[in-house]
């Protein structure tokens, strides 16, 4: 596995050289030594251009689909478990939210998690190559690799970022990933995941403007069954930008604006 | 001497229609209302997670107040039309802001989904709101 990670990073090097011109690595997926009517350039010629900055729209801090800004969190199917996190969770958003959370990203700039990566307001770009997918977050400097058509790993770690298989099916680029490990959130409402967390991402470009995610989320230590929700995103005219999470800014942050909100003010 | 004035006002029903959206969360404020400053800039951090003003005000009875505002992050204020030149220290600023809720002089004046009235020596700064979505 450390060595598929090796490669991984290699190649993401090599691609991120060519990101500027993200297009033509669609336009050569198709090799061109290949006779065009070989299976190899038959399945190439099939993979869907997903290429593209992808804004996230701000909104929708809630993967349930029926109460995406986390007004009702408790009305998702959960067990036991996953109810007595959401409890205790002191989220920046919904029903729940607070100005002085308990929130590991927030807090302590941990990673917020895959999932928490599309509720960013910032933008994304997809390159892809035959062997892998990148996503490339703006927020945080993410990047995920997709390994494609590959099973996953027998011996998995478990990561931040989950380990990421994936196919082509159709118009749409579908994204299998487990090991997970159980130290981020699912949403910006508090929802609880475990190590046991899987999700299954479809990815299509409705138009080309719009790039549509839909979700499955499975966790039988947190959830009771699985659900499914749905995200787009527009194409963005802006060039890839950076925005981190730095632990000295974010406590300047909550000490000069954020801490003076939620104690007594000062008497006059 | 600079007349300060300090006003405050509800908030149209437009500007809350849409959740706001910084990534802290907005739990703080009390979104529905609206704050009008007017005053010097003392300071600006032009940072992430959020820009922070600080500026002088006054309230009704004419008390000088120090204040503290929120703004977007830098990228998305640069989006937005702003730049990291278009308020700095010594310039007059008549701001509005959602105050906190518990008193203390802090507000937010901009997120991810809004950017309140902003003039800086006479000059009006890029607003957005449902209507104005980020310039593209």
């Amino acid at each position: 596995m450390q060595n598929r990670r090796i490669s991984s990073a290699k190649n993401l090097v090599l691609s991120l050289c060519a990101l500027c011109c993200a297009p033509l690595l669609i336009a050569q997926t198709p090799a061109p030594q290949k006779p065009a009517n070989s299976p190899a350039a038959q399945a190439s010629s099939r993979v869907p251009d997903l290429s593209g900055n992808w804004a996230i729209r701000p909104g929708g801090t809630s993967w349930d689909p029926s109460d995406p800004n986390g007004a009702k969190p408790e009305q998702l199917p959960m067990t036991p478990w996953g109810l007595e996190r959401l409890r205790a969770a002191k989220p920046p958003f919904g029903a729940n939210q607070s100005f002085d959370p308990n929130d590991p990203h927030q807090r302590y700039c941990d990673p917020p998690g895959t999932l928490r990566m599309y509720s960013y307001p910032w933008q994304f770009t997809i390159v892809q190559t035959p062997a892998q997918v990148y996503l490339l977050f703006e927020y945080l400097h993410v990047w995920r690799v997709v390994s494609m058509n590959q099973p996953h790993p027998k011996d998995l770690d478990s990561t931040w970022l989950g380990d990421s298989v994936g196919r082509y099916d159709g118009d749409a680029l579908v994204i299998d990933t487990v090991g997970y490990n159980d130290k981020t959130w699912l949403d910006m409402v508090g929802h609880a995941h475990s190590d046991q967390l899987h999700t299954v991402e479809r990815l299509r470009r409705v138009d080309h403007d719009t790039l549509e995610l839909q979700l499955t989320i499975e966790d039988p230590k947190a959830y009771t069954k699985s659900f499914t929700s749905k995200k787009t995103f527009k194409l963005s005219s802006f060039p890839m930008g950076e925005t981190m999470c730095s632990l000295s800014e974010d406590q300047s942050f909550q000490k000069n604006i954020m801490d003076r909100t939620v104690s007594a003010p000062p008497a006059k | 001497m600079q007349k300060c004035l300090l006003v405050l006002s509800l908030a149209l029903g437009l500007l809350i229609a849409t959740p706001a959206f910084a990534h802290h969360g907005t739990a703080g404020y009390d979104m529905a209302k609206v704050v009008t400053l007017t005053g010097p800039v003392t300071k600006v951090d032009w940072t992430n997670p959020h820009i922070v003003i600080y500026m002088d005000a006054k309230d009704a009875q004419g008390n000088p107040q120090h204040w503290t505002l929120e703004l977007s992050a830098p990228l998305l204020m640069q989006r937005f039309g702003w730049t990291k030149d278009s308020v700095k220290s010594g310039d007059q600023l008549v701001a509005e802001t959602h105050p906190a809720k518990n008193g203390a002089p802090v507000g937010t004046s901009g997120t991810a989904t809004f950017i309140l009235k902003f003039i800086v020596n006479g000059t009006p700064l890029p607003v957005m709101g449902p209507a104005q979505p980020p310039r593209e």
